[in-house]
Order: C-alpha cells, then structure tokens, then sequence
C-alpha cells in the first residue's frame, strides 16, 4: 500500500541536530578553513601578516619534513601490513571452532588497545630500555650484543613500529572476526563437497569475501598510522638524529614549541590532503563497515 | 566438521604462546612498579618480585599532585561523556528518523567530519581557544586574554564535535520498526515525546557502548591536554606521567607504579564490560 505524498517535514529536526551541529562547525569545519587561512600567513601568536605561498615554498626545501614524510611513510607501511596480517591470521585461529577459550583469548589481545598510549609508551620504555631492559637481558641471556634499541638510529624507528604494532592488532583482529561470522557457512560446505582443502578455502573463499573489511581496515589503519605522534613525542622527542620524527610530530614542534603557526598549518594542510585522499577513497569504494556485525 | 584432537592441541598452545606475548609487557609493568630499586638494577632479570614494594605506589603519587591530576582526569571524561550522549543521540535520532530539507547533505559532513584527525584541528582549534571572545580576559575581538586555555571548556570542547556518536546512535535507530513512529503520534506524542518515552528507554545497550568508548578515547587524550594546559594545575593523568617520565627517568618503580594506577580505572571498566568495547569499534571501527 503506497501512501500519497503525505511526507512531513520535521522541522523540529534542526533543533535536534543543532547542539551536535553547533560543536561540529566550530570545532571541526571551521578549524579547516582557519587553518588552511593561517598557512598564508607568518602568524607566530604576536603579530600577523600575509605572506601568499611562502610557508609552502619553504616547506617543499624543508630537510626535516621531508624526513618525517619519510618516516611517517615508513611507518605506515610496516605498521598496517603486518598488523593486518598478524590480526587476520588471529582471527582465522580464534574464529575457528576447534579452539577452546575464544572469549578469553579475545580479551587479552584486544588488551593494549585500550590503554592509553601514553602508558604503553611507559612500558616500551622500560622494555627498551638499554642497561636492564627485558629485551637486552633476553639477548644477553642468550649470548648476544645488548642493542642501543630507542638509542640506536638504525633501530628506532623498528623498535616504534614493533610497539605500534603490539597495540594494534586486537583491534584489526576484533574487525576481522566480524567480518568472518558474516560469511555464509554454506560456501564452506559447498567447497568441501567439491573436495577444496583448508588452505584453498581461506585463498578462493574466505579472503575474496573479507574484501569489504580489509579495504576498510586498510584505510582507517592508514589514516590512523599517518598522525602518529604521541608515542613518538613521549618515547624519543624524534630522536635519534631525527629518526623517529613525523608528520605530526613536526607540526607540534614548529606550532607550539617554535610559535611558528603559519608554518604548522602550512604542514597540517599537507597532513590533511592525505587523509582527504583516503577518506575520498574510503567514500567511493567502501561502505564504511556498514555490513560488519558482531556474533 | 570434525576436528583432529592434536589440531586443536596445537591451536590451543600458538593462541596460548601468542597471548603471553601480548600480556608480558603487562606483566612486566606491575612486576617492576613492586620491585626494590637494587632489584630493578640487578643482572638477573626475574618476573616475580623478591620483596614486594607496595610503598613504590604511595611514593609514586607524593611525587606530585595527582589528586589534582586524577580530579581533572576525571571531571574533563565525565563533562565530554554527559555532553556527547545528550547531543548525539538528539542529533542520531534526527538523522534516523526525521525528513528535513539538506538531510543528506548534513550526514554526509558529518560523515567526512568523522574522518578529520584531531591532528588536523588541533593547531587551529588551539587558536580558536586561546582568541576566544569573552572569555578568559579576552575582548569582544578576542584579545587580552588567554582565552580558554587552561579551562575545562576549552579541554572538553573539540571532543563534543567528534561525529562517531551521532553515527552510532543513527546506525541504532534506523532499526527501530517504523510502526513504532505510527503508534506514538496516534497516542499523540511529539517528536521529542516520542524520543524521550520510546526510543530512550529501548536503547540502553548503545548508551553503555558510547558510554565505554567516549570514556576510553577521553581518558587516554593526551595531545589536545599537551596543547591546550600550561598550567600543572590543569594536567590530566596522561600527561602527567609523560612529565613524570622527565623527573624520575631512572626509577623505573616509580614510573611503572604511575602508570599501572592511571591505567587500573579503564582496565576495571574493560574487565566488567568487554562486550561494550568491542561493540563501538566494530560499528564503524573510527577514533573520534
């Protein structure tokens, strides 16, 4: 039965949307469009002036940025795939009915996602910690050269991503075994009537269905990965040599340790233009997790 | 489908392997907040504590005022909890329920707005507060002052914008049958009737999920408190200890004790609640 066009507008509506609306404009869209204003300008907090493209011309000859794109790239990189591949083989294992103790198991991976990183960062610290931390007595018990580890140029930016990694993958896991209770069982049993192994059915069914979810992951993982800061601003300052430093944490230091706020912003919009691309991705090919569900 | 006992043996202990790397820095970290300072400096390296140093705790706290750090803490994730629930279930409803002009369009700023880092806000958000008319000393032009820095407003604000609430809470009553809109205008309710004495009362499980989320995200900041506090008096845990860090960077026992009790509020909360936590994440799986 289909009604004639008796669609009311509410327009009580805008009021319900307005207080959330109100927070949203001031301290979302229009921070955008302050920043992107500051980044013309040589704003320091005293005086202010228009100075057209220059924070760009300088950016694109700045050394250190470039290293901290570099950096945060590296970063990213390392950090998404192998928690994405650590968290999807967990989620295989825990999904599987031939585990006892899913629940428990579950809880304790997801674990160091929801401690604050500033804490984690405490106990990475210590862990790496060059005289009596856990990691240089294990190679010492086992024969080994104590390592430098957040001390070390080489080994810093490693050491980070391992860290980044041990935090992430509950959360990649707990999306993944989402995805996983939303594959029809039928297709399973179908491909073992056809004579299909496991590892076949992981390759032509399993992964191929989990598309929608890996894409998501991928982006939001990338997004996330790319503002790194905290653990980076806690743990090291950037150091070694600037080896640890990010995007981020660039643009903490010449904002607010330097005043230099046009400079900062010029750097946020680069930041921003990255997530925009992501997001815009996210937009046109994913459905935003829509179809995940949890069992 | 049937299993091979000696599958699942072997399954049981890789899970059983992995978890124990997840959890040893745990372990490690109340470990070392109960050990002596000769213990922690000493070759050999043992999980159990020889003696244990529960004095390592009170220390930790005398260090500094972190009644006051924990007060602030605790107030800043109450007001941005409270403040989210009330406008974003207001605003979820709307987008759930409601026909308006410019509906689609609103929900898909939103939407974008989601995906907005607070890295990217944060410099101009900072400015924002600091020139912010009236307050603080400030002028009308926002000048004089120091604005909203160092307050609680200006702390809480940029976390009330953040659109995963309103999300959720759509994502949520986009499942309600329709019928139930029917019945309340029959029984002669307005919208906001309607939302307070129907929708309400059936959506305890998504308030708990909001509720888990918006405390954890609130009670880990670290970087908005970084920039938006220069006062100690306005420190929250978080950052607290990352000072803490600077002072006591050789006494391990001091540190960790820190750590674990900043730590101890959400891990009670994540024992109780397990399922909440999950629940949010999996819905659209964004910080916000």
């Amino acid at each position: 039965m289909k009604k004639k066009k008796d669609v009311t507008i509410d327009r009580c509506a805008y009021w319900f949307i307005a207080p959330y609306y109100m927070f949203f404009l001031l301290f979302v869209l229009l921070p955008i469009v302050v920043n992107i204003t500051l980044s013309f300008t040589d704003f320091n907090l005293k005086t202010i002036s228009f100075v057209g493209l220059k924070n760009y011309f300088v950016l694109a000859h700045d050394g250190l940025f470039w290293k901290s794109v570099l950096n945060t790239l590296i970063y990213v990189i390392f950090t998404v795939f192998m928690t994405l591949v650590l968290g999807f083989v967990l989620a295989l294992a825990l999904n599987s009915a031939a585990l006892w103790g899913t629940r428990f198991f579950r809880g304790f991976i997801y674990l160091p996602y929801v401690t604050s990183m500033v804490s984690m960062s405490m106990v990475w610290l210590w862990l790496y910690d060059p005289t009596n931390g856990v990691f240089n007595v294990m190679l010492e018990t086992l024969g080994l050269e104590a390592r430098q580890w957040l001390y070390d140029e080489k080994l810093a930016l490693g050491a980070m991503i391992v860290m980044g990694v041990w935090k992430g993958i509950g959360y990649y896991m707990t999306l993944y075994i989402a995805g996983l209770n939303n594959i029809p069982s039928y297709l399973y049993e179908a491909a073992s009537i056809d004579g299909a192994g496991c590892l076949q059915k992981v390759f032509s069914i399993t992964i191929p269905m989990l598309r929608p979810v890996t894409f998501f992951i991928v982006i939001t993982g990338v997004i996330n990965a790319f503002n790194v800061f905290e653990q980076v601003n806690v743990m090291t300052g950037g150091g070694p040599m600037n080896a640890t430093t990010t995007i981020v944490h660039q643009i903490y230091t010449r904002a607010f340790t330097e005043y230099r706020m046009g400079y900062g912003a010029a750097e946020a919009v680069f930041l921003l233009l990255i997530i925009l691309v992501f997001t815009l991705l996210n937009f046109r090919y994913g459905n935003q997790g829509q179809d995940l569900d949890i069992g | 489908m049937r299993i091979k006992k000696s599958t699942r043996i072997v399954l049981f202990v890789f899970m059983l392997l992995f978890c124990v790397i997840i959890i040893i820095p745990f372990l490690i970290m109340v470990s070392t907040s109960l050990k002596t300072p000769a213990e922690i400096s000493s070759a050999a390296f043992r999980l159990w504590p020889e003696r244990w140093q529960f004095s390592n705790y009170v220390e930790a706290m005398r260090s500094s005022d972190w009644g006051r750090f924990f007060w602030n803490s605790f107030y800043t994730t109450v007001l941005s909890v409270v403040i989210s629930l009330v406008i974003n279930s207001l605003a979820g409803y709307a987008f759930a329920r409601m026909t308006f002009k410019g509906k689609d369009f609103l929900f898909l700023l939103a939407l974008v707005g989601m995906m907005i880092p607070q890295q990217v806000t944060m410099l101009p958000n900072f400015v924002a507060m600091k020139y912010f008319p009236l307050m603080g000393g400030n002028n009308i032009l926002g000048q004089g002052g120091t604005g909203l820095v160092n307050t609680y407003a200006g702390m809480v604000a940029p976390y009330i914008a953040g659109a995963f609430g309103v999300f959720l809470f759509r994502q949520f009553f986009m499942n309600f049958p329709k019928s139930l809109d029917d019945a309340a205008k029959i029984d002669g309710l307005s919208r906001m009737g309607a939302f307070v004495r129907i929708y309400l009362p059936l959506s305890k499980s998504i308030f708990a999920t909001l509720i888990v989320f918006k405390t954890t995200s609130t009670w880990n900041e670290y970087t908005w408190p970084l920039i938006i506090t220069t006062r100690k008096n306005m420190w929250t845990v978080q950052l607290a200890l990352s000072v803490f860090k600077e002072e006591f960077i050789t006494q391990w026992n001091y540190l960790m004790a820190a750590t674990t009790l900043i730590m101890l509020p959400l891990l009670v909360m994540y024992v109780f609640m397990q399922k909440y936590f999950v629940e949010g994440i999996v819905t659209t799986g964004i910080k916000g």
